[in-house]
């Protein structure tokens, strides 16, 4: 675990450092990051003021009292303690009795050195604290600074991670990198915006100024912890077909579909630049939280594979943990076929979506816009996995797979005894032959999996009318461990 | 430094769109792809001059094949 480096250099060595602001102008105070996560003039302490490390505050935002607490980095570069972690444990158990969100505000090096293996039991209880708050409190974290080793792991074991342009998330720095494996790395491309929000998953919002990251927290504390009433009246119908391309062989960005399904402006989406074949965005619907999961064709074709099934299943039991019911917009080729994805354990990690759909208690209503085949068919939430209502647009096609593939594999012999010229023809004729019997919606209406064919220009007040119906504030009973 | 753009996945070229010389924007279609039964395009990503086309249509590609090189502004 790295550990912030604050041995004392003896005076006759020491170069003059640049002399360190006062306290009330450094911007890593933390009364001034708390006072800017927080409504004007809301803010009260629930710790000392002191050398801690931590300072932890309870106050409003957007009108939702909340528990927060934020490093100081201007002791030691925030390292933790164990009286600074103590500040933290109190802060979990406040909003654990009072049953409200808490944000953690992270600029550390992690562990401090000085205490020795008591400052890693004091972080340790901090991740003991959070796993007991897990699925009960919404947890946010946004890190402003760097945060190593324990720090890390803080923000890693919490619901929503959103990084800022000076975050900085490693396990061990880049010093120890070097010393140990003799790789040349700075702090930016070990554990930067552009590994974590592309590579690792680490984090869930990318944040242009540290304004922007408290403004996000402060979105979601919102979203999670102020989720409002879902009013039919107020959801207008908007003709969500302009949304898709003519073609239906053609790619297409879903990110759109999304936002015009959405109340406008309140589109909050998590991971947009990993796993980006599938989208998971949280939003308002007719004036109430929901988390709408969409497959994104534009990026491997819409596929599901290991990552994509891994982001969505955190996603699903995040929202089902916390009552936020779920809209699943459908257009899905199949899994993404290959030995590359096979290694990378897609069998595993793709069951995490089944599992975190099955389980899921909150209203979850799905849409299938075109197409939607295979074991990727299953796992979008299909009927047998419980789904609250699924809908169809016209046309969509439900299916094992693709009918022209289907007939290649069903009339295999037949096939192949055709002149080789005439089977393209052959070919088609029995694609539409077999696509009336098994891969139509209508077919899909009559056994049951689609209980509704709906026009696009009527799919937000289906969608609104099918969830309200069946939103009655039950939630999973269940945590939500970082999968 | 060149930007380098890869294949996301094991596809057919359907058609080749950008020609070297071009001026790309990050969202501009380089090539199409065919794969999944569908075409899928490959975006520019950046904000530059197609220095490269390493692509020809028909040929297929595995992922992570070169696509196309791009100076960036």
């Amino acid at each position: 675990m790295t550990a912030t480096d604050h041995r004392t250099t003896p005076p006759q060595q020491a170069t003059p450092r640049p002399s360190k602001p006062p306290r009330e102008d450094d911007p890593r105070n933390p009364n001034k990051r708390l006072a800017a996560l927080y409504d004007a003039d809301s803010l009260e302490l629930i710790s000392a003021d002191g050398d801690s490390g931590m300072l932890a505050a309870i106050g409003m935002i957007d009108g939702v009292r909340t528990v927060a607490f934020c490093s100081d980095a201007t002791v030691m570069g925030g390292a933790m303690g164990d009286e600074g972690c103590s500040v933290v444990v109190a802060a979990y158990e406040r909003a654990m009795a009072d049953r409200l969100p808490i944000v953690g505000l992270w600029h550390s090096g992690g562990a401090r050195l000085a205490e020795g293996v008591l400052s890693l039991d004091a972080v340790g209880k901090i991740f003991h604290a959070m796993t007991l708050a897990s699925g009960k409190v919404p947890q946010i974290s946004v890190v402003l600074g760097p945060a190593a080793g324990g720090a890390a792991y803080g923000p890693a074991l919490t619901d929503v991670v959103i990084l800022g342009p000076e975050g900085r998330i490693f396990v061990t720095g880049p010093d120890v990198v070097r010393s140990v494996t003799g790789e040349d790395v700075d702090m930016l491309r070990l554990g930067g915006p552009e590994p974590h929000g592309r590579r690792s998953g680490v984090v869930h919002v990318l944040a242009d100024s540290e304004e922007h990251a408290l403004g996000e927290a402060r979105r979601l504390v919102a979203l999670l912890g102020d989720q409002g009433r879902l009013d039919v009246t107020a959801v207008e119908d908007v003709d969500l077909a302009e949304q898709l391309p003519e073609s239906v062989r053609r790619a297409y960005d879903v990110h759109p579909l999304v936002t015009e399904l959405l109340d406008a402006g309140s589109a909050l989406e998590l991971h947009p630049r990993w796993a980006p074949n599938i989208v998971t965005t949280l939003g308002r619907f007719g004036g109430r939280s929901v988390g709408v999961i969409a497959n994104n064709p534009l990026r491997l074709g819409g596929c599901l594979d290991s990552t994509s099934a891994e982001k969505a299943a955190r996603f699903v039991r995040m929202c089902d943990t916390f009552g936020v019911p779920l809209l699943v917009v459908v257009d899905v080729p199949g899994y993404l076929p290959g030995v590359g994805q096979e290694w990378d354990g897609v069998v595993r990690r793709g069951a995490k979506l089944l599992h975190a759909f099955s389980e899921a208690s909150v209203p979850r209503v799905t849409l299938v816009t075109r197409k939607s085949y295979g074991g990727a068919y299953i796992a979008m939430n299909s009927r047998a996995l419980g789904a609250t209502r699924v809908f169809a647009w016209p046309g969509a096609q439900i299916a094992v797979m693709g009918a022209v593939a289907a007939v290649r594999i069903l009339h295999r012999r037949k096939l192949a005894s055709v002149d080789p010229d005439l089977r393209p023809t052959v070919e088609a004729e029995l694609a539409e032959e077999h696509e009336t019997i098994a891969g139509g919606v209508e077919k899909a209406v009559e056994i049951g999996v689609v209980d509704e064919v709906v026009e696009p220009a009527k799919t937000r007040s289906a969608l609104a009318a099918a969830l309200a119906d069946a939103d009655h504030g039950i939630r999973g009973q269940h945590g939500n461990i970082p999968l | 430094m060149a930007h380098e753009v890869n294949a996301e996945l094991v596809a057919n070229v359907w058609k080749v769109v950008a020609s070297v010389g071009d001026r790309v924007a990050a969202d501009d279609a380089l090539v199409i792809l065919e794969s999944m039964k569908m075409e899928i395009p490959v975006l520019a990503e950046v904000v530059g001059v197609v220095t490269e086309v390493s692509v020809t249509e028909g040929q297929v590609v595995t992922e992570g094949d070169r696509i196309a090189v791009i100076e960036p502004d």
